[in-house]
Formats: structure tokens, sequence, C-alpha cells
């Protein structure tokens, strides 16, 4: 239960821009879905995502699939923390939340997907996009029990380039893997950027931008990020691998082979890595 | 001819050194944030193998639930280790959010009107709750 309003929250918020899809039959999934990516500048229709996220033997569809279809849509998607004060902070922040409630009780389950928009601290309300009703309120009570009986699931569907207010990073690193693995390495820089404005010493994040740097063609970019990634995390076999690869292929072998002998000495998991890397530095057509 | 012979020889020798010299490395590649994630973290490792073992169950279950194979496929495809554990682990047990109709049971009917009232439910469009 939100006791007292979170610190510097605003006691009133609405995303009014959000767009409106009203559910066909069981598929408050696919709407829900397509009003979020709209509000992340991504336009999909809902019976384009129907292909993607319904279930029809289960008449519905399932958490994990929403998440991978976000992703799959061009989104940073991500779960945000189970709890009503970071469910206020991320709409205050301007990304509506997709909420999954059980409407009824645990043993007539009425499971649906809905898109919080707003709040009203004064009213004690939420305010929800929510099957054929394009805005609805809720009293905040009522939408913790319901709510509360998925575990407070809730994900945001973010244009990449943008993270959610409340993310750890643990959770953040992940998702941010998980959006490479869809849409590509060059695709996920912007994501990785933003996420090293947050935590600038995260070692996957900082290859995470060398490699789509790379990916994208831009070895120099690439080289300046494995460069920080050495610097924060010394002793770290694949930054000094990552370096050491970059900066063969700008030519720079001498340094390039330096970087992976150091990683060579490190010993550790790496190693056959590592002298793949040494073997392609030695095999380089030597500069005139 | 015994020159010829001799000549072949010597060719054919010559191009299976060729051909080891020649022979490529394995290719020298850069180290990606999933591989160095996946490594630091066991339980995640152990989520991969899982996850490769059972994403063909997972897509096998999606088909016989009415996902055509194409779909099913790509479905598969999009899925993290995680999730793809999750839905191999869970897939029908997992809430299904899609609005289905509960059995109108004149008994569930008048328990779901009073858990409105009292805002512990949300099912009809037409309750109001009591604020407390």
């Amino acid at each position: 239960m939100l006791r007292e309003a979170p610190a510097g929250l605003p006691r009133q918020a609405e995303l009014a821009a959000t767009p409106f899809f009203p559910q066909e039959r069981y598929q408050c999934g696919p709407a829900a879905l397509a009003m979020t990516l709209g509000a992340a500048g991504i336009d999909v229709a809902p019976e384009a995502l129907v292909p993607q996220v319904y279930v029809p033997e289960r008449e519905g569809s399932l958490p994990p699939e929403m998440l991978a279809a976000g992703r799959r849509n061009g989104a940073f998607s991500m779960t945000v923390p189970p709890r009503l004060d970071a469910l206020l902070a991320e709409v205050a922040a301007g990304n509506p939340v997709l909420v999954l409630q059980n409407l009824s009780l645990p043993w007539v389950p009425l499971w649906h997907y809905s898109v919080v928009i707003g709040y009203d601290l004064d009213r004690t309300e939420l305010v929800l996009r929510s099957g054929t009703t394009a805005r609805t309120t809720m009293a905040l009570s009522t939408f913790e029990h319901t709510w509360a009986r998925s575990q407070s699931w809730g994900m945001v569907t973010l244009a990449p380039g943008r993270l959610p207010r409340t993310a750890q990073e643990a959770p953040t690193v992940a998702a941010a893997v998980a959006f490479e693995q869809a849409n590509g390495a060059a695709a996920a820089r912007r994501v990785y950027a933003a996420a090293l404005e947050r935590w600038p010493q995260d070692l996957a994040l900082l290859l995470g931008l060398g490699n789509s740097a790379y990916a994208a063609g831009n070895v120099a970019a690439a080289v300046d990020a494995f460069r920080r990634a050495v610097a924060a995390h010394p002793d770290s076999a694949p930054a000094l691998n990552d370096l050491a690869f970059a900066l063969n292929a700008m030519g720079r072998r001498r340094e390039a082979r330096a970087a992976a002998q150091k990683a060579l000495s490190l010993g550790g998991p790496w190693q056959e890595a590592v002298r793949d890397t040494l073997r392609s530095i030695d095999a380089a057509p030597r500069r005139r | 001819m015994r020159h010829t012979m001799k000549r072949l020889i010597t060719y054919f020798v010559a191009a299976s050194f060729a051909c080891l010299g020649v022979m490529q490395p394995a290719q020298a590649a850069l180290i990606g944030a999933g591989q160095v994630v996946a490594a630091a973290d066991a339980q995640q490792n152990r989520a991969h193998i899982a996850a490769l073992l059972e994403r063909p169950a997972v897509q096998a279950r999606l088909q016989e639930l009415g996902i055509g194979k194409a779909d099913a496929q790509q479905r598969v495809a999009a899925l993290t280790d995680d999730e793809a554990a999750a839905l191999a682990d869970k897939i029908d047990s997992l809430p299904a959010g899609g609005d289905g109709v509960i059995g109108a049971l004149i008994f569930v009917f008048l328990v779901l009107l009073v858990t409105d009232i009292l805002g512990f439910t949300k099912v009809f469009p037409f309750t109001h709750p009591v604020r407390r």
C-alpha cells in the first residue's frame, strides 16, 4: 500500500498523448502493447501483434511474450519494479506502464492487461486505458488488490535511448543485451549509451557500446569504448581482447598485440578467444 | 611418363602443404556484452543451457495451443533464455491476460458483486467501490 506519496512526485500526472486501441475479445494484450509502443513512437496495429503474443487455446497473452514482442517491434522493453511507487514514478517520468491485473478473485481469475497513463494522488485514483474504454479511473486501493494478484507485474516499452526512471542496473543490462539480440548490435548503440550515463563503469555495457559501434562501422568509437572498459576493469580479459581486436582492425598492431598479451597473461576462461585474436594480429598484413 | 608422374606427385604433395599453410585459425572475434553477462552469472549459464534444451518443447507447446508453426518458431526465437525457461516451466500456469468471460454462476456473480463494491475486485463496469 502507498502510505504516503514518494518524495518529489507531482500530485497528478496524465499521459494524454498515449494512443488508444479498443480491444477485440480476449485481445487486451495486443491492444495494450500497441498503445505503449505507440507512445514510444512505434506505430503498430494491435492486429499485427496478435500473431506475436496471442495464445488461442489460453484465450490470452503471456507476460514473457509481451516483453519479447516489445523488443521485436524495436522498443526497449523491460519490467518495472513491482511497487506502486515505482509505477507512479514511471508515469510521472512520461512512461505509460502496461500492467497485468486479475480483476476477479484467485479462484475465478479474470486476467487483464491495461495501460496506466496517469494518477491523481488527491483523489487516490489511477487513470487507465483499458479494454474498450479510452479513459477510465480506478481507486488506488482497488488497483493494488487486483495488481497484487499478478505479483504486481508491469512493463514499459520505450524508444531506444530512453530508460525507465526506476530501473536497476542488473535488469537494465539484461534488457539491453536482449534488445541487442533482437535488433542487432548496431541498433543497440543508443540503449548502451543511455544506460552508461547512469552506470558509467558497467563492464557489459561498455563492451556492448564498443561492439555496437564496431558493428555500425565506427572502429574509432569502438576503440574508445574498449579503452574505457579497460580503464575501469584493468583485469578484464574480455575488455583487453576487444580492445586488441579493434586496435588491430585500425592497423595499430603493436598496441593491439600488447593488449592481447596482457589478456593472455590473465589466464582464465577467455584464453581461447584471446589466442584467436593474437593469431589474427600476427596474420594481419604488415602496414607499409 | 615417369617424369610426369613424379611431377604430379610433387604437385599433389605441394598442394596439400599449401593447404596446411593457409589453413585459417579459428575466427578471431569481439567478445560481446551478452557473453560477459552469461559468464559472470552461473544462474544465467544454467538458464542458457536449459533454454537450449527447452526451446523446441516450448515451440511444440505453442503449436498445440493453436499457434501456426512459423509464428511459433519466431516467437520462441524472440525469447531471452530466462523468458524461454519461464515459459518452459509455466506455460500452462502463467496468467494469460485476456479478459476471459467468467462462468455466470449466480453464486460467483453475487460474491464478485460484493467484492467489487468493497474494492477488492473490478469485474463489473457498473460497480463503484466504497471509498475507505
